[in-house]
């Protein structure tokens, strides 16, 4: 099928194609997938090494699933995210196990456009909410990220974690009290004391 | 709450992306899994008549085969060409002038 083409068609068609031996589809899903995948995952891990080995994970089961995929049964990106949800929760509480310390497996953020001074300003903010992100319990956590960092609605939120729309409601909710309460004592680690 | 909006609005603008070698790992294992051999699910096909009958005597080349034998039968019944004629005196032994199929009926024609 003509690339043009394929780029119109929506992922659970993609993933039907996919198993049907196209060899365009699985570039142009994990085109689409991957970037939302591997930033979900590293923003739950705060482990570039870890989410890209959850973000592969994720989508090689996804390959796999595609022949016994059924259309109009869950969205492509929901089921991904839902994988992602349940790996990087794997790997979170094996982190636990290990007792290794959260605060000091947070990766460097990439470097943006922006100068050495601000870009080393924004690292700091995005440490620190990974650090306060951290210290929140595991479904507020993913919650949180899915609502306000991914920017998903709460229904297909609610698909994703397999709770009702309200429990997601609630636990986003406290998940930012909890979070903006964290970071209440770090305002001059986020910058905002100088912006003032 | 504005400070935490202002954050999520950098995270956003900050997700990790996935490097290139993580695209070439995740479209490896997609062409990996691709070729892997899928179970063939056909759906049986409805025979016809024709082809029914040459699956049941086990394909068409055996029943042109069978039909042939029987034509053939049929022909040497009818025609009876005297090579064979010939050929079946001396295998019985014996010459046969007439055959009575029916013996019984022909007292009950004579009474008629």
């Amino acid at each position: 099928m003509p690339r043009d083409t394929l780029a119109e068609l929506a992922d659970e068609a993609l993933v039907v194609l996919y198993a049907n031996g196209d060899p365009d589809a699985a570039r142009l899903l994990a085109k689409r997938l991957l970037p939302r995948v591997m930033g979900y995952a590293g923003r739950l891990l705060s482990d570039r090494a870890e989410a890209e080995d959850v973000a592969q994970e994720a989508m090689l089961r996804l390959w796999r699933v595609a022949p016994e995929w059924r259309q109009g049964e869950a969205k492509v990106s929901t089921w991904v995210y839902r994988v992602v949800s349940n790996l990087c929760t794997d790997r979170l509480r094996a982190r636990q196990r290990r007792r290794a310390e959260a605060l000091d497996d947070v990766a460097e953020p990439e470097d943006g456009k922006a100068s050495v001074v601000a870009g080393l300003i924004e690292a700091d903010r995005m440490a620190a909410l990974d650090a306060a992100l951290a210290t929140l319990p595991e479904r507020q956590r993913e919650a949180v990220v899915l609502r306000h960092i991914e920017g998903l609605a709460n229904p297909e939120i609610a698909e994703i974690l397999q709770i009702g729309v309200e429990a997601v409601e609630s636990l986003t909710a406290r998940g930012k009290r909890a979070l903006a309460a964290a970071l209440s004592g770090q305002r001059a680690a986020l910058g905002y004391e100088e912006a003032e | 709450m504005e400070d935490l909006d202002d954050l999520f609005a950098t995270a956003r603008a900050s997700a990790m992306q996935p490097s290139d070698v993580l695209m070439a790992r995740v479209l490896a294992d997609a062409a990996a899994a691709q070729a892997r051999p899928v179970a063939q699910t056909v759906a049986p096909v409805r025979l016809g008549f024709w082809a029914g009958l040459a699956a049941l005597f086990g394909g068409g080349g055996v029943l042109a085969g069978v039909g042939s034998a029987a034509l053939a039968g049929l022909v040497l019944g009818f025609v009876q060409p005297v090579g064979l004629m010939n050929l079946t005196d001396v295998l019985a032994g014996t010459t046969v002038d007439t055959l009575e199929l029916m013996p019984g009926v022909d007292a009950l024609l004579a009474e008629e």
